[in-house]
């Protein structure tokens, strides 16, 4: 029964890597033999811990395959070196601390051998919440899926969304990513799960198919280090978001900022540092200025391509001359004094990747027409200006028939975000019956429907005397896909109409998940 | 726009477990299988010891079977775990009142209602108690500052109504009660007890005005 299981379907590497882990190394190792995927080959590679090779042999199954290394070099490190020893089509990745379901390793499969264009799937994931007892057991206090969405591009580059154990991706899209980054202590996952972005689109499987584990009160090691040493973690996010792995990148939009400060000087170095503090979508910034001032300029940060001006230091000689130097797709028009928040460029960014026609410059906020500041498409810059090289930039422009507006709120950045968070302050203010007509709006026209359906549920449930159409929404979710915590909410909603009967049942069915 | 983890992260679920086991308990208890309750509450507060409600619950169960002594000890055992807990007062003053120590109880459903002005059991608990020691000034206030915030409770303004017309107080009465009936002209108890407050009205009248 299991050969002709494993004659099936491509082969998958399941990347696992441990370290003084070997309690629950046994668990993750049982759950992945338990696949009703058989096809995979699993490589554990222990970091340098105590000794695993008594677990791993104790399954006696040829899929498992362990690389003991004496030096505890990260987990980066073990992935790369994992990956070494990786042949099959997809790759997989399992902590050792982590928990897969039964059919996991199989949607995953069958998503990305299905009809898509996709070359990576990722699953949701419950987050245990647990209490770790002295013997080591996990007493287990929550299994909440926190975070589920639909895949976002600009969102990703922001936060990760698709966590690492529940994803699967196509083993030659490494080749363009890079290995894994080992300078990194941090988000090592996100690193490569953003570089991943760059060549290919993600698809959500919405179903629960594992688990993660989060020790209550053992904070993740993210914000451990951000609490340690504040200047580290700025300095691994920064080695984050200014990676650009090699070209061309099919998918993501490469943004060429052009920072035009008024001179070169001690604001002007702030200014760049601004740029890249506040700045999450992939970028280059180009520096074009006199060349005696280029000299005095005492800034280093990666990505920064100088740009000797030798035609004038006007606005229009400085963006003439990072013209000829820029490779972005998209180029953005900094000069000094654009306020610089969150979402300062993305937005515009944003609209301009998705304006079909291309022919609008997006504005950015402090622009006027003697300080231009805006989001482009590289070429029509280029077109304007090749046409009308002699007439001040915002000129050019029109004269190259190109619109110069604002993005609209709809041409936004992260639009699904801005809406949430609408729903989320009628939900502060106690408008719990406006916030579930919201997110009953929000997941057809911007995805996530299991989660805003979730909302809207729980959101009638609060109101009170809506118990009915919260009931009706909670239900079908659960005929779909129960959760804990839906589950746990339709059996209140049936409690307080006096249906403890119904509320029993539900409720068993959490206690079993809980205990599973 | 603000953009923090807490917007896009769901972070609750720390005591999932508790609540799913509290919640199951809580209805086993009310279809009478208490064993089964029991082994719930109990579970439940293994996993979240500084929590108070599986003593209630243990509590209710113990006023439930007649063990007056065990819900006792439950609901004291809430209030150690949480002074604040109204339920563990209520549920201490029931066992007074079961007891017929109805002094106790008054105070125990006040220590209630101090903790949670919205606590109904507690409110008609009160009423009750109060109706068999005849003192009705406290509650009579306890149950219009629950009327402000619940204006539409028949019930309770039938509690109101009923206390008014024993205090001599039948305007009083008479207007809770027109009130209930425009919020239930079906109301049978309702205008019973109008008719009864309106006769001892005019009797009280005759009497004033006889010589």
């Amino acid at each position: 029964m299991e050969s002709s299981t494993k004659q099936h379907g491509p082969l998958v590497s399941v990347l696992v890597p441990t370290f003084n882990r070997r309690r629950y190394l046994k668990e993750a190792l049982a759950g992945l033999l338990g696949q009703t995927y058989g096809h995979f080959e699993a490589i554990v590679v222990n970091d340098g811990g105590e000794p695993v090779a008594d677990v791993v042999e104790r399954f006696a199954d040829p899929r498992l395959v362990l690389i003991e290394r004496r030096e505890n070099r990260g987990k980066a490190a073990s992935l790369n070196q994992a990956l070494q020893h990786a042949s099959g089509k997809y790759v997989a990745y399992l902590d050792d601390d982590d928990l897969y379901y039964p059919q996991h390793l199989r949607r995953l499969v069958d998503a990305l051998e299905g009809d898509t264009d996709c070359g990576l799937a990722y699953t949701d994931l419950y987050k245990v919440h647990c209490r770790i007892l002295p013997d080591g057991a996990r007493q287990v206090r929550g299994k909440v899926v926190n975070v589920s969405r639909d895949f976002d591009r600009f969102f990703l580059c922001y936060f990760n969304h698709a966590l690492h154990v529940s994803l699967m991706h196509r083993r030659d899209l490494l080749e363009r990513t890079g290995p894994y980054n080992e300078c990194l202590r941090v988000l090592i996952d996100w690193d490569m799960v953003r570089r991943l972005a760059f060549f290919t689109d993600f698809e959500h499987l919405h179903e629960v198919t594992g688990e993660f584990y989060a020790p209550v009160g053992d904070c993740d090691r993210i914000s451990r280090l951000g609490r340690i040493d504040r200047q580290a973690f700025v300095a691994q996010t920064l080695m984050i978001r200014t990676t650009r792995p090699p070209k061309p990148w099919p998918k993501m939009p490469d943004l060429s900022i052009l920072a035009l400060p008024d001179r070169i000087d001690e604001s002007a170095a702030d200014m760049i540092r601004h740029i890249y503090a506040m700045t999450f979508m992939p970028f280059e910034v180009y520096l074009p200025a006199a060349p005696s001032d280029l000299a005095r300029l005492k800034i280093d940060m990666p990505n920064l391509v100088t740009v000797p001006a030798t035609r004038g230091v006007s606005v229009e000689a400085r963006v003439d001359a990072a013209l000829d130097r820029l490779g972005g797709d998209y180029v953005a028009v900094v000069p000094q004094g654009v306020p610089m928040t969150i979402l300062w460029i993305e937005d515009a960014l944003h609209a301009a990747v998705h304006d079909a026609a291309g022919r609008t410059a997006f504005t950015l906020s402090g622009h006027t027409a003697a300080r231009p500041a805006f989001v482009l498409d590289a070429a029509q810059l280029r077109r304007a200006r090749d046409g009308a090289g002699d007439r001040p930039l915002v000129e050019s422009l029109g004269a190259a028939h190109l619109e110069v507006r604002e993005p609209q709120p709809r041409e936004r950045a992260l639009g699904f975000d801005r809406v949430l968070q609408d729903a989320e302050s009628l939900e502060a203010e106690g408008n719990w019956v406006q916030a579930a007509a919201l997110y009953g709006q929000i997941g057809p026209r911007f995805g996530n429907q299991q989660w805003m359906r979730e909302r809207a549920a729980s959101a009638l449930y609060r109101a009170g005397g809506r118990d009915d159409e919260a009931l009706e929404i909670v239900r079908d979710l659960n005929s779909d896909r129960a959760t804990v915590s839906t589950l746990l909410l339709e059996a209140r909603l049936h409690k307080r109409c006096d249906r403890p009967r119904e509320a029993v049942g539900l409720l068993e069915r959490a206690r079993l998940i809980l205990k599973r | 726009m603000q953009l923090t983890a807490e917007n896009f992260v769901v972070e609750e679920g720390i005591d999932q477990h508790y609540e799913v086991l509290k919640e199951l308990g809580d209805c086993h208890a009310s279809l009478g299988n208490h064993d089964r309750a029991r082994h719930c509450y109990e579970e439940a507060a293994l996993l979240a010891p500084d929590k108070s409600g599986p003593a209630v619950g243990l509590g209710v169960i113990g006023l439930q079977t007649g063990c007056t002594e065990l819900a006792e000890q439950a609901f004291r055992r809430a209030i150690a775990i949480e002074p604040g807990c109204a339920e563990g007062y209520g549920g201490l003053a029931m066992v007074y009142q079961h007891r017929q120590d109805y002094a106790g109880a008054f105070d125990l459903y006040l220590a209630c209602l101090d903790k949670d002005a919205d606590n109904l059991v507690a409110l008609l608990g009160l009423f009750q108690t109060s109706c068999q020691m005849g003192s009705f000034a406290k509650v009579i206030q306890y149950l219009n500052v629950y009327l402000d915030r619940h204006p539409g409770d028949v019930s309770v303004l039938f509690c109101l109504a009923t206390l008014y017309a024993r205090d001599g107080r039948y305007g009083e009465a008479t207007d809770a009660l027109e009130t209930i009936l425009v919020l239930e002209p079906e109301n049978v108890e309702a205008a019973a007890l109008l008719d009864d407050v309106r006769r001892r009205q005019a009797a009280t009248g005759a009497e004033v005005m006889s010589p």
